[in-house]
């Protein structure tokens, strides 16, 4: 089981607050803190703040981005950079948010959401790659242009072989797509709501509220690893959640008087 | 005078390739000398599908600098403003502004490459019209952030200085420009600020190739090499080859441009390249972003380089 505290809004958070609390998650065994962008209310960076925390933790750190807005090989140009600035400690949950999508004047249609995913997994994946969707052509192959190559490639590439990426879907088809691209699924927790599958080496993830208990989290995973990211809104409650957590997640069978932290 | 240094590629040339991580993790350490050095400012540059890896997300590269240093500002030099999303630079930057405390700077330019501009679906014809319905979006926004974030407007020729005198918007003018060409674009700016009722800013960037060194014949030796692969690089994407025209005699042409321009390198000891300097000042440029970084340099000639450009600070800066 893996546990990452967050998402922390980054709308009027401060560096100082960000880093505050990434010191806490440090201090209270986190395996990752998580950051969250809302372009529907013009807070955007989420890939460049990840950087910015990860230049004052050890840890790895996440970024929740809104995806579908914007030309998918900027997102892939951003996941890189940041991974790159952070020796390979960058993770990713994508979302498709219905008001940033409206914001931005993009589209939530599920064939640009299938352009979308495919140019971010073929860029990511270091092909050589060309791509003829329905409203997607990498490379366009405009006529003006030319000449320019048929195919490229994202240069440079991720410091990790393959940087975690969890898509939180909201349709079936969604799921479908994002497993087919090789992406993990995350969901909101709600007692009684497993873990969702893993897909290839991702396990899935749930994002849980910072009372979450153990026996409960442990209970939706079931056989399944699984990665929690659990929510705090201040410093008080990244130490108790880490106390309470972390133990009984990493190793279940230890009695609550041994393995939760006091 | 506020000194910037500049400008960083994070590229992995053939002639002294390096893996990216390490570049990267170098850029890191590179701010942080800059910021003990007391210089005002890093830029990075952004280019997209190219074969030694040129940086292509400037904004992240910046968040990683912002966090790993407390005074320094951190500027693109330049953004291709045209293959991005107007609007998720600006809520990147707004963002990035507040978390940076005021110290992210936006340079924005055409970009001129036609792969890149193919890679992100924009015909690059359409440059110049998607730049005018940019730039006053993204100068609205970013006047807006708290605290705000300043935006330069790349230039190297009258047009686009034009445009950055109908918003009012500072210039970031190209290292290759002559003064006289400098000059004369500042006619133009400030003729069509007047032109659209515009009280233009009364000072502006500029980029310049700067090389410090108490020893001009060892490290030309050096620089030789990395100049030319930078102006061949730059100059086979931009320098145009005329319809009809043999490659060979396009070849010569851009070799001899190519020549012209690597006269431009500004090398010399602190004193020669302060009284240099200080020529641009008087035309009306108050930032100077020095170009110091060529590819990849060797690491420690590269910190020699950035020491003696500190001791040029602290005599312009007075």
């Amino acid at each position: 089981m893996r546990i990452g505290l967050g998402p922390i809004a980054l709308k009027n958070a401060t560096r100082i607050q960000l880093e505050s609390f990434g010191r806490e998650a440090v201090a209270s065994s986190f395996d990752a803190m998580w950051l969250s962008e809302s372009r529907a209310e013009g807070v955007g960076g989420g890939l460049a703040a990840a950087a910015l925390l990860a230049q004052a933790v050890p840890i790895r750190v996440g970024a929740v981005i809104d995806a579908g807005l914007y030309h998918p090989l900027h997102l892939a140009e951003d996941i890189a950079i940041a991974d790159l600035t952070s020796q390979g400690r960058i993770e990713v949950l994508l979302r498709f948010d219905p008001e940033a999508t409206s914001r931005y004047g993009a589209s939530m249609a599920r064939e640009w959401c299938d352009d979308f995913l495919n140019v971010l997994a073929l860029a990511l994946s270091g092909a050589h790659f060309q791509w003829n969707g329905k409203h997607l052509k990498v490379p366009a192959r405009i006529e003006a242009n030319q000449p320019a190559p048929e195919r490229l490639a994202l240069n440079p590439a991720t410091a990790q072989p393959a940087v975690p990426i969890w898509i939180e879907a909201s349709d079936m088809w969604m799921a479908e797509l994002a497993r087919e691209r090789g992406f993990g699924l995350a969901r909101n927790f709600t007692p009684g709501t497993p873990v969702p599958a893993a897909n290839g080496r991702w396990t899935g993830m749930l994002l849980c509220p910072n009372d979450v208990h153990p026996a409960a989290a442990l209970a939706a995973a079931g056989d399944l690893g699984a990665y929690f990211v659990v929510a705090a809104e201040n410093l008080a409650q990244v130490t108790s959640a880490g106390r309470r957590l972390a133990g009984p997640l990493r190793m279940p069978d230890f009695p609550a008087w041994i393995n939760q932290q006091q | 005078m506020r000194l910037g240094l500049g400008i960083f590629g994070m590229q992995s040339v053939p002639q002294r390739p390096d893996h990216h991580v390490k570049l990267y993790r170098d850029v890191l350490e590179d701010a942080e000398l800059a910021e003990s050095l007391g210089f005002d400012s890093i830029w990075l540059s952004e280019h997209h599908f190219w074969f030694d890896g040129y940086c292509p997300a400037d904004i992240a590269v910046a968040g990683a600098i912002l966090g790993r240093t407390t005074r320094l500002g951190v500027g693109t030099a330049v953004m291709l403003l045209p293959m991005h999303s107007v609007q998720k630079v600006a809520d990147d930057a707004t963002t990035m502004s507040r978390l940076g405390e005021g110290r992210l700077t936006l340079g924005v330019a055409l970009g001129y490459r036609d792969a890149e501009f193919d890679g992100f679906g924009v015909r690059r014809k359409d440059r110049g019209k998607l730049m005018d319905a940019m730039l006053p979006r993204l100068a609205e926004s970013c006047a807006a952030a708290a605290p705000p974030v300043a935006v330069y407007v790349g230039v190297a020729t009258a047009i686009a200085a034009q445009r950055a005198a109908r918003l009012g918007l500072p210039l970031f003018a190209d290292s290759t420009m002559t003064p006289q060409e400098l000059r004369d674009m500042l006619d133009a700016y400030n003729a069509a600020a007047a032109a659209a009722g515009v009280d233009p800013p009364s000072t502006h960037a500029l980029q310049r190739d700067v090389f410090v060194t108490d020893d001009r014949e060892r490290d030309w030796a050096m620089l030789l090499p990395e100049l030319r692969y930078m102006r061949r690089q730059y100059g086979g994407w931009s320098f145009p080859q005329e319809p009809e025209e043999s490659i060979p005699f396009y070849l010569q042409r851009l070799e001899s441009d190519i020549e012209a321009k690597l006269k431009n390198l500004i090398m010399g000891d602190a004193a020669y390249v302060s009284a240099r300097l200080r020529e641009f000042e008087k035309l009306g440029f108050d930032l100077i972003v020095c170009r110091s970084q060529f590819g990849n340099l060797p690491r420690e000639s590269l910190h020699r380089a950035f020491e003696g450009l500190s001791r040029v600070r602290e005599v312009v800066s007075t």
